[in-house]
């Protein structure tokens, strides 16, 4: 038994030995490994499939381009975007790169590149009481749906209205369309994809926005990619080909200038 | 209506290709797990005190601690404390860790049904046994084996189904299985959003899944009946 304790602590001790001299440059390493791994959820008009099954959208042609540039090819893996920090730590993807919105929870916990369009965070009520509320302040004492963890939950978080935390933001969608939430808030971008008209939610409508906010890449904590990201973003910009993609998919509003 | 038989061929194609990758992780369980939980069985009723100390402590952990949990430490443990990422980001990569997960854990529920099944012989027999000058390999073999077997069927059928469900828990790292699949149409996948109906309806897979599978094991059942 001893013997089998004093083996486990020399392992113990050589993890943690491995783990201090780890520290490398990231570009270094995905250069090395020819990939860059982009975690993605699917989400249009920034990361979906086309028919042939093939990535596309503002933020996955974008990437492409990006990893082109490094002389990498490009691999984007679907993931479970409340682990988004797991895996970009666990190396087994190398950045999150699909609308996502920097908040200071986001900026704390990974490197982020320069903000590159704008968003906002909007109510969605259903389509028959939309009209009942005059304002925000209108919508004090309603329970909002929220994803855990977004942008939405920190808005309706900082008003004090009540909140119902889900998984998904398409799930707080369920929620008000079941009735069991009386609104909920996700992302504008998304809002006008999903509800309204032809969508699956006919019933709901978009009312008002609660902030604006902007989109990032995040990169592991320390990574040198976020620079080179930075400088492309700003190349894309000045010679029109990131314009070029964002007309391509209807957000060329929302593109901020890079520089 | 008209909206769901437009999406139909659409959602029933992905989730297709979901179960797919469900059935793929139940068959890659079983087959792992079944012999490797005899091999915990044998050891956690050692009569080395080492061996058996070590198994019980190893199903205790695994059967204490939520699968969940352990398809999170077996993905992402490698890159987080070794720096380096055994499993990759693919898609192979998120199977073959699910399926360490899987048939770690499932290997050690059936290690404590076999024990039950093994221990649940009386001991006559292993004295008769030794009586007619057989050794305790060939008495656990030739005598106690499938006596065994039939005696575990119906837990172990139990188990199975519990399987085919658990298999939608991979989808925390990621794996796109059946659940994965029918909830990506609610956020919007392959042009189709908002759509409530496919997470539903993964249901009826599981259901007719566990159909065939409670009649296959029934008549697995009914084989081993000659022992009555």
């Amino acid at each position: 038994m001893k013997k089998l304790l004093s083996v486990l602590l020399a392992a113990a001790m050589l993890l943690t030995l491995t783990a201090a001299f780890a520290e490398d440059s990231d570009l270094a390493y995905v250069e090395g490994k020819g990939t860059l791994v982009v975690g993605i959820t699917d989400f249009a008009p920034m990361d979906y499939k086309n028919e042939a099954g093939e990535w596309i959208g503002f933020d996955a042609d974008m990437a492409k381009a990006f990893a082109d540039s490094l002389g990498v090819k490009v691999e984007f893996v679907e993931i479970d975007w409340d682990n988004k920090v797991l895996e970009l730590n666990g190396k087994t993807i190398d950045c999150v790169w699909n609308g996502m919105t920097l908040t200071d929870e986001v900026k704390a916990a990974m490197s982020c590149s320069n903000a590159y369009a704008n968003n906002a965070q909007v109510v969605i009520l259903p389509a028959d009481k939309a009209a009942q509320y005059a304002d925000v302040a209108a919508l004090s004492g309603l329970t909002f749906a929220v994803e855990a963890g977004s942008a939405g939950e920190a808005e309706v978080k900082a008003l004090s209205y009540a909140t119902t935390a889900v998984s998904t933001q398409a799930d707080s969608l369920m929620e008000v369309a079941a009735g069991t939430s009386d609104a909920a808030v996700i992302d504008a971008l998304m809002a006008a994809a999903m509800v309204g008209e032809g969508t699956g939610y006919a019933n709901l409508t978009y009312t008002f926005s609660l902030n604006s906010e902007e989109y990032g890449v995040g990169f592991r904590t320390g990574s040198d990619l976020t620079e080179a990201l930075n400088a492309f973003f700003a190349g894309a910009y000045a010679d029109g080909s990131m314009m070029g993609v964002a007309e391509t998919y209807g957000v060329q509003a929302a593109i901020i200038p890079q520089a | 209506m008209e909206q769901i038989l437009q999406q139909m061929p659409i959602v029933i194609g992905a989730l297709n290709t979901g179960f797919l990758q469900t059935l793929k992780l139940f068959f890659v369980t079983l087959l792992g797990a079944l012999p490797l939980g005899l091999v915990i069985a044998l050891g956690s009723m050692s009569r080395s005190l080492v061996i058996s100390l070590f198994t019980r402590t190893i199903v205790w952990i695994v059967r204490g601690s939520p699968l969940m949990i352990q398809l999170l430490i077996i993905y992402y443990f490698p890159g987080l404390v070794l720096h380096t990422p055994i499993w990759g980001g693919g898609e192979s990569g998120r199977f073959l860790a699910a399926s360490v997960a899987f048939i770690l854990n499932y290997a050690c529920y059936f290690s404590e049904i076999y024990r039950g099944g093994i221990q649940g012989i009386p001991r006559g027999q292993d004295e008769a046994g030794l009586v007619l000058g057989m050794t305790p390999r060939q008495i656990f073999f030739h005598v106690k084996l499938l006596q065994m077997i039939k005696a575990i069927v119906p837990p172990i059928s139990n188990e199975i189904m519990t399987l085919v469900k658990d298999t939608s828990l991979s989808r925390i790292i990621a794996l796109q299985e059946i659940i994965w699949a029918g909830q990506s149409f609610l956020k919007g996948s392959q042009g189709i959003s908002g759509a409530i109906w496919p997470l539903f309806f993964t249901a009826v897979y599981y259901l007719v899944w566990n159909g065939i599978m409670t009649i296959v094991l029934g008549r697995v059942e009914k084989r081993l009946n000659y022992f009555r």
